[in-house]
């Protein structure tokens, strides 16, 4: 694992992207700061921080789409995948390289700070937790675009399909304010769940009794959570959709609260993310 | 060393290796040979653990590919069809990084990383970016990746592609050389290669072993006769005759004429006769000069055609 985490490193930085991510993310941190801090007087820090996340945007899809995509069309993957290596070890390898990028980049903004902490005194217990919460944060969005890079082949449908992802759990706690509530839609939105994880389910395994059954099961569970209580379905849809609502639970670290359950979110979310990328894998070895 | 049992990969409705079962010994070097798509690649890849089979098993040393991937992949250096380099690393870094994950370390790592470039010659150039390289020099790289960690099995997929004549018989001696204490198994469609370097052939038709023996034998065991061309300086009609009136001679048939005054014939006759003093002594009986007399053993060349289309007819 620390051979591809080396070569992964080596590479960022043998071409472009790894100067591309940095400068990008360096240029608009020192501009939020600047604007914010110095120009504004501000000694809140977190606010710099939580109006950068846009750059998440751009910066994931640059650090994360040759991960994977790259290797797929050179053919390097055979390399990687008939060495002694196991796929966890390539996966985890890869995605430790975007994350030291990103660290390593998150810690040269750390000046900032520190040179406010020559004019005054900071909430530095603040400050941490806003970058605790800021890398996290990251690292569960590189997750999302390593899992990307394992579907692709081509670096471009890798980074645009990355911003796009982005863009849409960026927006999803506008898109939920739109969104019904009432008990039809609810139940009408369970129906295509249990549906799509079916058709899923068929595409993987192409078992049409699997996923048949599998629907089956879902209607049943639907019909049963409406005897048992019907008002589960009201705003069902918004509720499903807020799991995957990243940025709402960033508020906590803005505001300087370290709390659990958005960090434990955080972590489950990128494991998840790399789980699938290793499964991605292992299937492409089968089909 | 290597047992193939059965082995069957489909990709949707099409059968790329079609139940297939074959077994290498130790430090035997064994050629693949069919015509491109003929699964040669895919039984490569999965004998390496690159793809899985859809049916069947590999064992390598007794031990199932699929149950214990990386103790197997530690016994395997594959060299696959197109070499897995990374362009913006130098021969050195390359070689580097395949020692690392292959798991050769510390003192042994250099020496193991000079010896392969010694044996495959990219000494020279060792410090350039592999992008930059010629495909010849590209090809060797990737020889040298698969002999990074002294795997006791070589798999090579077109180990010669893209040399010049001269650095192919470079890289076929050095496969001979290496067979003395490696298991190598190499695929080709190039058939000189593979009956220069392969203790045995195993022709790859559409999925299939379609034939499967020493490149002698499978010369041999074809060839339901032996023929002789002749030339001879006589008329046509009158030395086709005088043949064929010859004790053994299964047929004979006049090939024209190639040179004045002459004509070419191939004889065949019942492999356990040897024709050529008869042949001699009737031709000279009827003062019909023998100006040439050549035996026409087919050639591995021949046997691959036949063998690759007999299956196409009985399909």
């Amino acid at each position: 694992m620390v051979a591809v985490i080396k070569k992964e490193l080596r590479s960022y930085f043998t071409s472009m992207t790894g100067y591309i991510f940095v400068a990008s993310f360096l240029f608009f941190t020192g501009l939020f700061f600047t604007l914010n801090n110095m120009l504004g007087a501000s000694p809140d820090f977190n606010s710099v921080l939580a109006s950068i996340l846009f750059i998440f945007l751009l910066a994931v899809p640059i650090l994360t789409m040759r991960l994977m995509a790259e290797e797929t069309k050179q053919k390097t993957d055979q390399l990687l995948l008939t060495s002694p290596l196991t796929l966890t070890s390539i996966v985890l390898g890869k995605y430790l390289a975007a994350v030291i990028v990103f660290f390593g980049t998150l810690a040269f903004t750390f000046i900032y700070p520190l040179i406010m902490s020559t004019m005054g005194e900071l909430a530095w217990s603040e400050i941490i937790g806003g970058y605790i919460g800021f890398f996290l944060f990251g690292s569960a969005l590189i997750a999302v675009g390593l899992f990307i890079s394992t579907v692709t082949e081509n670096q471009v449908v890798a980074a645009v399909a990355t911003f796009t992802t982005l863009l849409i759990l960026w927006l999803i706690d506008a898109i939920i304010q739109g969104l019904p509530t009432d008990k039809t839609a609810g139940i009408i939105f369970a129906l295509l769940l249990a549906a799509g994880i079916a058709a899923i389910t068929y595409f993987a395994t192409r078992n049409i009794y699997v996923a048949a059954g599998i629907f089956g099961v879902g209607v049943i569970a639907i019909i049963v959570g409406y005897i048992v209580n019907p008002e589960i379905y009201t705003g069902f849809i918004a509720r499903v959709l807020e799991w995957f609502s990243l940025y709402s639970r960033y508020e906590d670290f803005q505001l300087g609260i370290l709390s659990l359950s958005p960090i434990v979110y955080y972590i489950t979310f990128s494991s998840a993310f790399i789980f699938l990328s290793i499964r991605m894998l292992e299937k492409k070895r089968w089909s | 060393m290597i047992q193939v049992e059965n082995l069957t990969k489909r990709y949707g409705q099409h059968v790329a290796v079609d139940n297939i079962s074959f077994t290498v010994n130790p430090g035997e070097i064994l050629g693949f040979l069919g015509p491109n798509g003929a699964g040669k690649t895919t039984t490569m890849n999965i004998l390496t653990g690159y793809i899985s089979a859809t049916e069947g098993r590999a064992l390598v040393n007794g031990v199932d590919i699929l149950e214990e991937p990386e103790e197997v992949k530690k016994m395997i250096g594959y060299l696959p069809e197109f070499p897995p380099l990374y362009g913006e690393m130098t021969v050195m870094e390359y070689l580097d990084f395949v020692s690392d994950i292959k798991q050769v370390s510390g003192q042994e790592k250099k020496q193991s990383m000079e010896k392969i470039m010694d044996l495959v010659k990219i000494g020279d150039v060792r410090g350039r970016l592999i992008k930059n390289l010629s495909k010849g020099y590209k090809q060797r790289v990737g020889l040298a990746q698969a002999m990074i960690g002294n795997p006791k099995i070589l798999i090579l997929d077109e180990p010669t592609v893209g040399l010049d004549p001269k650095q192919i018989i470079e890289i076929r001696n050095l496969i001979s050389s290496l067979g003395k204490d490696h298991t190598i198994i190499l695929s080709s469609h190039i058939l000189p290669e593979v009956s220069a370097v392969c203790e045995r052939v195993i022709i790859i038709n559409k999925g299939r072993i379609v034939a499967s023996d020493t490149p002698e034998n499978l010369s041999k065991g074809l060839d339901d006769g032996t023929r002789l061309i002749v030339r001879v300086a006589g008329p046509e009609k009158q030395v086709v005759k005088v043949i064929n009136e010859i004790h053994g001679v299964k047929f004979a048939e006049s090939q024209g004429s190639k040179e004045k005054d002459t004509v070419d014939v191939v004889v065949e006759s019942d492999p356990d006769i040897d024709i050529r003093k008869p042949l001699f002594f009737a031709l000279s009986r009827a003062s019909y000069p023998i100006l040439m007399m050549k035996s026409l053993g087919l050639t591995l060349e021949d046997i691959f055609l036949q063998v690759t289309t007999q299956e196409k007819e009985v399909r």
